[in-house]
Formats: C-alpha cells, structure tokens, sequence
C-alpha cells in the first residue's frame, strides 16, 4: 500500500487490493501446515521481527522523513525491558508486553525531542550516537544488563487445561505469534496513513514552513512519529526476546540499524506493503546466500546504493516518491541548502 | 611518577592521535564545505590508506629495503594516491549523479558506499588483525619521567607538515582558491567560470588522499590494523570537524587535536570503557547545541 | 567380517557423507577466532579421510555456518542444522552467548554439541546433557593463574584490567577474587572495550600506580596493544595472562615486548607432546598462523569421529552416548574426558613464558 492507494480506496479499486490482502494472509496461515521445517519457519519468524521494525522505521523515515540511524536502540529497549522484568522480578512473557512498548517509545520521546530541532544529515548523525550510546551502556553496566553475557529469559508460556505449555524452541507458535503482531503493526499503520497524521507527516515532510502556517505542530508530530516507531520496534524486541530466550547487546549495534534502513529502502520508503517485501528480501535471500556468505554484507551495502541510483523509490514506493528522490532541477538541494544557511546563522 | 607528570604524558598521547583525527577531519570537513554531504564512508577510506600502505610495505619486505625507513616514501605515495583516487571514484559513481537530490539520499549512499568497502577491506585482507610494521624502534626522548617517543614526533611533524602544505594550497594556489569560492557558494563559483565538477573532484582527492596518509600514521602508531577500525575513527574524526567548525579547515585541525586531548584525559581520568560514550556525547552535545562549531562559524569562513 | 562391512556400507549407502557441523563467526570482528577453529576441524577430518577408517564407504564432511557473533543467527544455524539428518555433531559455538542461545535446540534434537571456546562456566550447569567442551572454564583458569602470580611470582600488588567480554571478565573477576585472598593488593580493575586500540590513558594511569604485575583477561589483539604501549610508555611491571594470548600471533604484533610476559594455557606444553607437534607443524603448513583455540577445536573433532568409529553406524544418539564415554582420550591438549556436566576433565593449567620470541613452557600454574 503505496500512498497512491489511499486514493484508491475511495473510488473502489480497493477490491482487489483487499483480496490480495486477504490472500496473502491465508497464505501465511497456511505455510506451517505445509512445511514443517523448524529452519524455513525459524527464518520466516525472523523476517516477520524485521517486517515489524521496518514498519516502525517507516513510520519516522518514510512518512516523517527523518532518518534514523539508531533504531536499534528502540529495538534493545523492548528485549531489554523484557529481560529485565523476568530475569530479576520473575514476570512472565505475555505481562511485559506494554512494558516493552512503552520502554520503547519513552526512549523515542527522549530522543525525539532531542533531535526534531535538527535538519537530515545532522539528525542521522545524532540517532547514531544515541544509539551507540545505547549499546554501549548495555555492555558496560553489567550489573544491571548482565553487560556482554546478557540475561536468560524465559520463553512465553500458555496456561492449558493440563497444566502450563510453553513454547519452548519449536518455530511453530512464534511463527503464529509473530504474523499476529505483524498484522497488527500493519493494520495500525494503514490506520495511520490514512489518518490525518498521516496526511500531516507528509506535509511536514514535504515543506515544514508551509505545514506550521496551516496550524500543525511540526515539532510535536516529528516526537510523535519517533514514539510510534519506536514503540513498533519495541514489540519487536518484546517477541526477540521472547523467541530467543536471550539477550545481549551484540545483537543492537549500528549494523542491525542499517540492516533495518536497508530493507526499508528497497521496499520504498513510506511504503507499507514495501516494509514487508523489503524486511522479506532482505531476511531470506542472505539464508539463500548461504553457499556465499561472505559476501552477504555486501548485499546490505549495495541495496542502499543501487537504490538510491536507479529506483529511489524502492520496490513499491510510489512515483512521487521518485521524483522527489531524484528531482530533475537543483531546486530541492537549494532550498535545503538555504534551509541550512539560516539554520546556522540563528 | 607525580600527577602532573602523569598528566603531562596525557596530553603527549593525546596529541599524537589528535593529529591523526585531525587529518582524517579534514578530509570531512573539506567535502562538507563544498558540496554539505558527510562523506560516510571517509572513515572506511581512512582504514583503506593503511591497509595499502601495509601491502606496500609487503610488496617492498624481505629486499634490500628491510627495516629501512625509507620504505614510508612508496608508502605514503601509494596510501595517498591510492585513497585519493578511490575518493574520486566514489564520488563519480555514487554522490555526483545524486546532486541535485535531497540529502537524505545522498546519505543513504554514503552510509552504503561505507558498507561495502569495509566489507571488501575485510574480503581482501582478512578479518584478523594485521601486523603492521612499526618505525623508529622505539626510539625516544625522556623529558623526566614524561617520554615522547620517536614515532609520537614523527606523527607530529608530518601532520603538521601536510596541514601547512595544505593551507598553502589553499590560499596561495589557483586551484586552492577555486576550492574556496566553490565552498563559499557554489553558484558564484560557477558563474565566475569555476569549473565546479573538477573542483570537487580536487576536493575528495585531497581529503581522502590525507585520509589515507591519516591510515599509514595509524598503523605506524598502533602497529595492528582490522577493517572495522574505520568506522569508529571516523565518527570521532566527524565530531573533531564539527567541533572546530564544520567546513572550515583550521577549525578542523585544531578539533582534532582537542578532541584527541579530551578523549585521553577522559578514559585517563575518568574510565576507560566509557571512553566512546564520551566522544559520542561530545557529538550529540556539539549537534545539538552548537552545530556550527564551537570554535569558529562554518559559514563565515 | 563381510557381513559387517556389507551393513556398514548398507547404512552408508543411503548417505555417502557423514556430516559434523560447525557453527561459529565467520564475518564480522570474531571472525578470525571462528575461521581458526574451523580450520582445525577441517585438520581433522581431512586427516580422518585419509585414512578412512571411520566408518568404511563413508566419507566425512564438514558443514560450516555462520552465526555471525549473534544469538539469534546462533539459534538459526542451529535448527539448520538440527534438521538436517546427515548432521550427527557439532562443532560449536565459539562464544558463550552464542553457544548458550543455541544448545536448546540441539538438546531438543538430540545433537552431540562439542565447544572448543565457550568458556562461561553457566552453559554447563543449565543441564543439557548434549552439551561438551573441550576448553577449561574461567573458574578454573583465573584462580590458578592467581596462584603462579602470587606464589611463584611474588607479586604484592596487582593491577586487573578486562576486555569486557564473557571471557575476559570472568577469568579477570575470578583472579582477582583469589588474588585477594591469597594476600596481594588489587590496586585497580578498569575494563577496556575489544577493538579498541588506544590504551595510553589508562596504562599511564597504572605506570603512576606503580604494581608489580598487571592482569590482562582477554585476548590477544588487545594484550599485544597493551604490552607494546606499556613498553613505550616505559612500565615496568609483569604481565600475565590467560590463553587469549597464548598464540604466535601475540608475539608477532607485540614484538619485542612481549619478551617475559606469561600466559596461562589449559593443558599441558602442545609443544612437548609429539603428536601435538605433528599438529602444529601441519596447522602451520596449511593455514599459516596457529589461533589460540584451533588445539581445542582439533581435539574436539578428533573426540566427534573416534565416537562415530566407536558407534559403528550414523546415528545421533549413538554418536552422543560415545562422546559422553570419552575417557582418557589422547588430545593434543593431554588426555581427556567429559565429566558429567560436559566439562572437560583436563584441568591442567600450564604456564608459558615469552622468551627469545618464543613460549617457553614454565611450569604447571598451581603451586
């Protein structure tokens, strides 16, 4: 769902595009009855994690147009806050989810406000170091984070008529887990795209100037976009680290950032549907590469590249997106430069 | 040893990899002045100086020229030359078809360019650490109980010899001017008949070329090289350059060196793993509160 | 005799190859000590191929993956490989976290799981009965390196610097608890970040303090940076430290100043025992420079096909019964086996010296 969809909604295109939709999904369903393969469905579990916190990505990146290098500190706070509610106060899986969410999305509030001030390249900047802050504090305070060992969480577990059943390493309940909250993420985005944020975002994205004079707050939408997106990223980090029944900061650097922009990227920056090819591409095709895994970070590094210079608007974005990418005049690059300009003599 | 002789060797120490953040901040600062991107992947470029500088020293190993120092001229050529080429190239193929987009993608290319070439330094030579070769054997002057060795002056003075170089050329040659006006603003430069393209191309041959020598410095100091190394010198470099005033070139040398000094001091008095948290929060302070610089104003220049 | 040659091939027939696995970095900034150790098993089994002995028709395979330094790739080679039938073991992982995130899944699958590197002494308390290592825990290594520091050495007063890592902290957290007791004044324990590389500040700051001997838990890229800075910065104190830096390549990046500092190793001297030295030399030939767990991970895939010659057929379970026999089994490390949490039994802590640009076997480290 590409923002030339939301018209079609309207005039009643939308039929097939619900259908796909819907076939999509019970495809989905369907997979585990089919394959039994732990590693296919251990894979899928892990695209549907991605597709999760491509989704959040978009919401700050793709509509709000801040790029955010530090995701992965959203990411770390969900499993962190997870881990540290069951590892020392014995909470089980399915309670700390709002913990998760809500950890998150405080960090984005911190962060947010931090940075909303900023223009593009110093923001990214600045989302970087925050975090690498973050991993770094992880590592280092290791009485409370358990630093480079991490910490040992328990797996979700159900209350059945017999007892307690946990789910325990078996790919098959992760995997329904994980497309559950996939589809929520998805439908709280689409809800969002079509709403009047989603509209605003875009004209914050589009010309901050213009947008405050119609009466919306630039400032408070930019932190909003980093709280939604980092309270996706944090039910992300929630089902991580629930999946793997461990955490340590190794797995929150800069690289699963970029891993994140990448895929965002190439499926089309403020693109729903994009998010999800994109965290698919980006998470199966490096398994496919297996015979060649050295030059698996290649990949990551050469999406964002041959994007950039042949398809900036990614697999799905829309056409407007690659105009506004790869514009024919220089106007856009001036008016950010004296954007700049008047930024730094303030 | 008496605090003041502790603190003394702080500060000799910090000078010394000051001066390499320094060069590698001026590779950064002169790309931003003239066409406002953060070269990403000039860190990479920087760790590329060493690792050609290490190759060349092992194409020269085992001859006549074993253990002679003047093994570092082929070196340093070889480093600059070839750091200032990929520069070049790097522009060409990734940042100039993008000129007229909006920084985000530009960045974007930037932070892919820097992927792929560490992973390629890491295909080519390995991911262990490196040995690379030392100078100077340890060799060094006693002031007390303070010591600055050899290899410490050496860094010193060859920095400061390109910084000089540098200036010159900046101010007294043509082309330096040209680079200048084009940094000032570029559509004057071009309407007085600068050729821009050319001159940005001049600009990443020069500031990835002192990247790279930067890189030979590096592993001459430390005598270990791994193709991860990049990434987190050039971030600190980055902050150096924004600290003396993004775009300016002595505000980038001086950051350098500032920045060399307070991180020594930091992880020497305060902690040692804490360290980079330090320099990142120098950053973020810096990008939040003074972007333009703390000591100078970009654009004023 | 033919009868059970015609099973054997029979049970071979179906799959020519057996498969060990081996999970450990192969990218990223562990790569070097994932690259090492499967360098040696690939020793191994070559060796084992040769002489075809192992079970008759069949040949022996090394299947590799990467886990990238990261749990969740851990727990995803893992299910690779535990759903892949012709996998009877593996080799793995090479860092405690990730061998902990992954031995669930082979517990569950019933996968032999040898590691040669994953030093946490947790992982073998959790109670997984398919888990083994060949490498001594940190609970052993630290204390006794202690011992030779404060009884051998003489040292009165101590400095304890770490590498942050599992490894690292541990062994330094355990030396300095004994250190203590044993009567030595630890006058600081700093953590240094691994790939990091400048560590003047904090070496000027123990040059003023004035010790004895200095600790380092870690490994070798980070002990070399620090015994060469030392040395310009003029500190004259001992070092020692753990078998992080028992490998040739400390000595080459550190030069000449690691003359005199000591490593503590689990085992006897390598270079002493024959066959050991048959293994240097060929590990040397092959790939150039020896890591400082390539001796375990040999040893580790020796254990892995002697068990598959001892269980005649190609089968987990009875591969995973014939590793948990081992005894006294002839590694290059010493002579082996698995206690009944999976430790190895080789608690030998032996000392080296630097000396001339070699290691120089000292002594056994507990007094």
């Amino acid at each position: 769902m590409s923002s030339g969809d939301v018209e079609n909604l309207g005039t009643g295109r939308a039929g097939p595009l619900r259908a796909g939709w819907a076939a999509l999904c019970l495809l989905l369903l369907a997979i585990p009855l089919v394959d039994r393969n732990d590693y296919h469905l251990d894979t899928l579990v892990n695209t549907g994690i991605f597709a999760i916190l491509v989704l959040g990505l978009n919401v700050i990146t793709g509509w709000c147009g801040l790029l955010n290098l530090g995701h992965s500190a959203f990411f770390a706070a969900g499993a962190y806050a997870y881990a540290l509610l069951n590892a020392r106060l014995g909470l089980p899986f399915w309670v700390c989810l709002p913990a998760s969410t809500a950890a998150a999305a405080l960090l984005g509030l911190a962060i947010g406000s931090c940075v909303f001030r900023l223009r593009g390249d110093y923001l990214a900047l600045v989302t970087l170091g925050c975090g690498e802050i973050v991993r770094i504090a992880l590592t280092n305070l290791d009485r409370v984070t358990g630093g480079p060992n991490g910490l040992i969480v328990a797996h979700p577990a159900v209350a059945v008529p017999w007892g307690r059943w946990e789910f325990g390493i078996r790919s098959v309940p992760y995997y329904y887990l994980t497309l559950a909250a996939v589809w929520l993420t998805v439908s709280i985005s689409a809800r969002l795209e079509r709403s009047g944020f989603g509209r605003a975002w875009t004209a914050v994205k589009e010309d901050e100037v213009a947008a405050s004079c119609t009466g919306i707050n630039a400032a408070s939408l930019k932190v909003l976009a980093f709280v939604i997106g980092a309270a996706m990223a944090g039910l992300a980090g929630w089902l991580f680290a629930g999946k793997q029944g461990f955490v340590s900061p190794e797995s929150f650097d800069f690289v699963t950032s970029i891993m994140v922009v990448s895929m965002l990227v190439l499926g089309g920056l403020g693109s729903i549907g994009g998010a999800l090819v994109g965290a698919a591409a980006l998470t199966i095709v490096p398994e496919l590469l297996r015979p060649v895994q050295e030059y698996r970070m290649f990949l990551f590094g050469a999406v964002l590249i041959v994007m950039m210079l042949f398809r900036p608007q990614g697999l799905l974005g829309g056409v407007r997106l690659a105009q506004e990418m790869r514009p024919e005049t220089e106007r856009v690059r001036q008016e950010e430069d004296e954007t700049l300009a008047e930024d730094v003599r303030t | 040893m008496t605090p003041l002789e502790a603190f003394c060797q702080q500060v000799i120490n910090g000078l010394a990899i000051g001066m390499i953040y320094a060069l590698i901040a001026l590779g950064y600062t002169m790309v931003y002045g003239v066409i406002q991107l953060i070269n990403f992947a000039h860190g990479e470029v920087f760790m590329m100086g060493a690792f050609l500088g290490l190759t060349v020293f092992g194409a020269f190993a085992g001859g006549a020229w074993q253990g002679n120092s003047l093994v570092l001229a082929p070196m340093f050529i070889a480093g600059m030359a070839g750091c200032g080429a990929l520069g070049v190239a790097m522009e060409r193929v990734a940042y100039r078809p993008l000129r007229a987009s909006p920084r985000l993608a530009v960045l974007i290319t930037a932070i892919g360019a820097s992927f792929i070439l560490q992973n390629l330094m890491m295909f080519v030579w390995g991911p262990c650490d490196r040995s690379f070769p030392g100078f100077f054997s340890g060799a060094g002057l006693d002031l007390g109980v303070v010591r600055v060795t050899a290899m410490q002056g050496f860094i010193i003075a060859s920095s400061v010899a390109m910084m000089v170089g540098l200036q010159v050329f900046v101010t007294r040659t043509m082309t330096g001017k040209a680079l200048r006006a084009a940094s000032e603003d570029m559509v004057a430069a071009r309407l007085m008949g600068i050729n821009v393209d050319r001159v940005i191309s001049i600009c990443f041959f020069i500031g990835s070329g002192l990247g790279g020598a930067g890189g030979i410095l590096y592993g001459m100091y430390y005598n270990t090289i791994t193709f991860h190394d990049g990434y987190l010198a050039g971030i600190k470099a980055f902050t150096a350059a924004v600290l003396g005033g993004i775009g300016s070139l002595p505000g980038a040398m001086v950051g350098g060196i500032v920045l060399g000094m307070g991180e020594g001091m930091a992880a020497g008095y305060l902690s040692s793993e804490w360290k980079n948290v330090f320099t990142f929060a120098v950053l973020l302070v810096l990008l939040l509160c003074w972007p333009s610089g703390v000591l100078r104003k970009a654009r004023h220049e | 005799m033919l009868a059970t040659l015609a099973c054997a091939g029979a049970i071979c027939g179906q799959q020519r190859s057996v498969k060990i696995g081996f999970v450990g970095p192969l990218t990223g900034d562990q790569a070097s000590i994932g690259l090492d150790e499967l360098q040696a098993v690939h020793l191994a089994v070559d060796e084992a191929n040769r002489k075809g002995d192992v079970i008759p028709g069949c040949r022996l395979e090394v299947v590799a993956l990467d886990d990238q330094h990261t749990p969740a790739q851990a727990v995803a080679m893992a299910k690779r490989l535990a759903a892949d039938r012709a996998v009877i073991a593996v080799i793995g992982h090479v860092n405690s976290s990730c061998t902990l995130a992954a031995a669930p899944v082979y517990q569950r699958a019933r996968l032999v799981q040898i590691s040669p590197s994953s030093t946490n002494p947790e992982i073998s308390r959790k109670g997984f009965d398919t888990f083994f290592r060949t490498c001594a825990t940190d609970d052993i290594q630290g204390p006794q390196a202690a011992e030779f520091a404060i009884r051998k050495l003489g040292a009165r007063k101590v400095c304890v610097i770490d590498d942050k890592t599992t490894y690292g902290k541990e062994i330094a957290d355990r030396f300095e608890v004994r250190a203590k007791e044993l009567g030595a004044s630890v006058l600081l324990h700093e953590s240094i970040v691994q790939g990091e590389k400048d560590f003047s500040p904090l070496l000027t700051r123990i040059k003023a303090l004035g010790p004895d001997l200095i600790f380092f838990g870690g490994m070798y890229p980070e002990g070399a940076l620090l015994v060469r800075q030392a040395k310009g910065l003029g500190l004259k104190a001992k070092w020692l430290g753990p078998d992080g830096l028992y490998v040739p390549a400390f000595i080459d990046l550190a030069k000449d100043a690691a003359e005199g500092v000591c490593c503590t190793f689990v085992g006897a001297d390598v270079s002493g025992v024959d066959s050991a030295r048959e293994f240097l030399n060929a590990y040397t030939k092959k790939y150039g420079t020896i890591g400082p767990f390539a001796p375990h991970a040999y040893d580790a895939a020796r254990i892995v096909i002697d068990a598959v010659r001892r269980a005649g057929k190609v089968d987990r379970k009875a591969v995973l019964e014939e590793v948990r026999r081992t005894n006294d089994f002839p590694g290059v490390l010493g002579r082996m086996g698995f206690d009944g949490n999976g430790d190895t039994t080789l608690r030998l802590i032996s000392v080296f010296e630097v000396r001339n640009g070699r290691f120089r076997y000292l002594g056994p480290a507990r007094q």
